[in-house]
């Protein structure tokens, strides 16, 4: 269960942005600071969105991808200069072994992060944000996401009615439950269609796909909105200067570079480590916010 | 709608995919082996199948779809999520190949790629979205198309066909996401992996095929006939 967010309740293209582009560095950046800033940043958004109890759930969850990509790298590859040791007179490089820990690393903060994604991008905001470029997949994504719940609990009647009639099986071998369940879904299917053509109609009696009709929106783009977003659009264009300028750059192969630790290349990973953990501060800023207003009552 | 304002919209829709096929993912392409030293596979591939839609939807979208139409496409979608529902007890057992296939075998092609790639993208805000979403939309969607085409020419009618076309959606479906999975383990692409990840997954396929096979053969004549009774009773998808 997730509590309430103060992240959350920004504008869904703001938090899109902040997904898109979190995702989009986390995919393309192989630079193991980058890679650790972004992991810890994930994770850190997480716990304040489910807890750490369920963080450290998922974090069990994901350990066999990471253990699995992390192995299986050195195992397959044997690019890179450095041999460790020797399997089946094939070498295990400290070079292969290097970049599957940062392989394995990408995944898993991938994975978080979608893990944010899904719970701070619900559906309504998903078809806000595509409302106006694709409006009518848009929509066909709203309908169904409506028709969900009513197909399921069309599905628990026909069912029962079924079950009164002896023709729904919970036991028996597959084929007996295959059958009883296909029948359900075909009467669902009856159903469903005649039921979408009343929809159908409905919606064009009242006028869909006229001339100057708007459609209704609940999210209001804020000052604060502006702020938050010209905020992330300043720490990505400064993470794309960096990556122009070959900072975040890094390479495992043949052997792995050094560790740019200069002023410069400093200040661009604190620009990322900034752009990362924006939902953190946020969260954090509103807890305390929250805290000093309740000592006060 | 006359018949120049619809040349009109056909015409932006063919531009929109002739420059998303022709220079877009070239483009990409070409970014990707150039400025990243072909070393960003997993992103490219993400971007270039996402973008690989993108026709199909603009055409759609261009077309101006009647609410009828809308209505049912979105129907056959929500159908093969909940189908995932109704089968939930057998794993890798599903019948969204199956129900996509026969929207795109009766209602058109259009209609199976926009029921398939839809479906992926409805069933993960349930199952949650993930790198593997734009690939599940082609591959489903694709499907869809498919189907649509063997039918335009009376293919889908024929059993053999139907168990033929079963075993190669589900074969290829399975070698699709093992394309993601070889992907997401380092981010390259070798065709080692990729021969490791299929004999890994070879149960998951062989599941795929039979569930395939086992819906079209049970689904298609009771959901054709009655998508048919509906087109014929609200007179949909004429065009």
């Amino acid at each position: 269960m997730m509590k309430a967010s103060a992240f959350e309740s920004y504008h869904p293209i703001v938090l899109f942005i902040f997904f898109a582009s979190t995702i989009f560095f986390t995919m393309f950046l192989t630079h193991p600071i980058y890679l650790a800033i972004s992991l810890a940043a994930s994770a850190l958004l997480l716990s304040t969105l489910i807890g750490l109890k369920e963080l450290l759930k998922t974090t069990l969850y994901t350990m066999p991808i990471f253990l699995l990509i992390s192995i299986s790298n050195p195992v397959f590859s044997h690019r890179g200069v450095t041999p460790l040791f020797y399997i089946n007179y094939n070498p295990i490089t400290l070079e292969s072994t290097l970049y599957g820990l940062a392989m394995a690393t990408m995944i898993v903060s991938i994975m978080l992060w979608f893990r944010c994604y899904n719970l701070i991008m619900t559906s309504d905001k998903f078809i806000c944000i595509f409302g106006n470029t694709i409006p009518i997949l848009a929509l066909i994504i709203s309908i169904s996401l409506r028709l969900i719940p009513r197909l399921k609990d069309q599905i628990k009647r026909i069912s029962n009615s079924q079950r009164t009639l002896g023709m729904y099986t919970d036991t028996g071998n597959i084929l007996e439950k295959v059958k009883s369940r296909i029948r359900i879904l075909s009467i669902l299917i009856t159903w469903a269609l005649e039921n979408s053509i009343d929809t159908a109609d409905s919606m064009k009696a009242r006028g869909y796909g006229l001339k100057n009709r708007t459609t209704f929106s609940i999210f209001k783009f804020d000052k604060r909105d502006i702020v938050l977003l010209s905020i992330i659009l300043l720490l990505i264009l400064i993470n794309i200067i960096g990556e122009i300028q070959k900072y975040s750059s890094y390479h495992y192969y043949p052997y792995i570079s050094n560790i740019d630790l200069s002023l410069k290349a400093t200040f661009y990973y604190i620009s990322y480590l900034l752009l990362t953990i924006l939902p953190t501060i946020i969260e954090i800023k509103e807890d305390l916010k929250w805290q000093s207003l309740k000592s006060k009552i | 709608m006359s018949a120049k304002f619809k040349k009109r919209y056909n015409k932006r829709s063919l531009i929109i995919s002739a420059s998303v096929i022709l220079l877009i993912i070239p483009a990409i392409i070409a970014i990707g082996v150039k400025l990243f030293n072909d070393r960003k596979y997993n992103l490219i591939s993400f971007i270039v199948t996402f973008l690989a839609c993108i026709p199909f939807f603009a055409k759609f979208e261009q077309r101006k779809p009647r609410p009828r139409e809308i209505l049912c496409i979105s129907v056959m979608s929500t159908l093969s999520v909940v189908g995932r529902l109704i089968f939930v007890m057998l794993p890798g057992f599903k019948p969204v190949t199956a129900i996509t296939a026969i929207t795109g075998a009766f209602l058109g092609p259009e209609s199976g790629f926009l029921t398939g790639a839809l479906s992926a993208i409805i069933s993960n805000i349930y199952y949650g979205q993930g790198p593997w979403t734009p690939f599940q939309m082609l591959t489903w969607g694709l499907l869809g198309f498919i189907a649509g085409i063997l039918s335009k020419f009376n293919l889908m009618e024929n059993k053999i066909v139907i168990i033929l076309y079963g075993i190669f959606s589900g074969i290829v479906f399975s070698l699709m996401m093992d394309i993601w999975f070889v992907l997401s383990i380092d981010g390259l692409f070798t065709w080692e992996q990729y021969y490791m990840a299929i004999i890994a997954a070879l149960p998951f396929t062989i599941i795929y095929c039979i569930s395939n096979v086992v819906f079209l053969l049970l689904l298609y004549r009771p959901i054709g006939e009655k998508l048919e009774r509906v087109k014929l009773k609200y007179g949909l998808m004429q065009n």
